[in-house]
């Protein structure tokens, strides 16, 4: 599952580690989720949508099943 | 029940406290190797202590030691865990298996941790599964299943 996640962050200037600051989880999570090794669970999928004012499906593509766990 | 206790120094507390008591338990017993409490209780210290201070490291590791792991990381905990279960059933089986085969007499250890681990997961199972539905909440209950069509 493809998701835009690097994308996002990356538009916005955030590094890694502020972006998982404030979406309250480790460095090494967020760049599991962007490298596609790790799906969020459903409350944190939406955190991060809601942190880049997208929706859960315009962050996490279902039909790209790129990676994911 | 820990949540007194900083995080970071809840394992370490926890790993200190074993130590303590597996000395206690040597000093208890008594007899000529009564001194094994003492290297049991310096093991422990020094291990209570390299946790502690792979807690503050920015790794995986370092957030299990320091209890401060987010969803990712307590997967990979769960799942690390529920690998050395299978390894230890896998091991007490192969025990079990040998120690009936040659006749000994330390077979039953092995069927402890057998037994153990086997109603450690029936225990998982019925705390962790969903279990029946409540019948408020189940809406199809006692309707013939339909197909997607059919509705």
């Amino acid at each position: 599952m493809r998701n835009r996640v690097r994308e996002q962050r990356t538009q916005r200037g955030l590094s890694q580690a502020e972006l998982a600051a404030a979406l309250g989880v480790s460095r090494q999570t967020v760049i599991s989720i962007e490298s596609g090794r790790y799906l969020p669970s459903l409350p944190l999928a939406f955190t991060i949508a809601r942190f880049f004012d997208l929706t859960v499906d315009k962050m996490f593509d279902p039909d790209d099943e790129e990676a994911g766990t | 029940m820990m949540s007194f206790i900083p995080p970071r120094l809840r394992k370490p507390a926890g790993i200190a406290l074993a130590g303590a008591v597996f000395a206690a338990a040597w000093l208890v017993r008594g007899g000529p190797l009564w001194w094994v409490s003492i290297p049991a209780v310096i093991l422990a210290a020094v291990r209570a202590v390299s946790w502690y201070r792979m807690g503050g490291e920015d790794t995986d590791e370092g957030a299990l030691a320091g209890s401060r792991a987010d969803e990712r990381q307590q997967l990979v905990s769960l799942k690390s865990r529920a690998l050395a279960c299978n390894l230890a059933a896998v091991a007490a089986f192969i025990g079990l298996t040998i120690a009936v085969a040659v006749k000994a007499a330390w077979w039953w250890p092995f069927l402890v941790i057998l037994a153990v681990t086997g109603f450690g997961y029936l225990l998982g199972l019925s705390s962790y599964g969903s279990g029946e539905p409540d019948a408020d909440e189940d809406a199809d209950a006692g309707q013939p299943a339909r197909s997607a069509i059919q509705r």
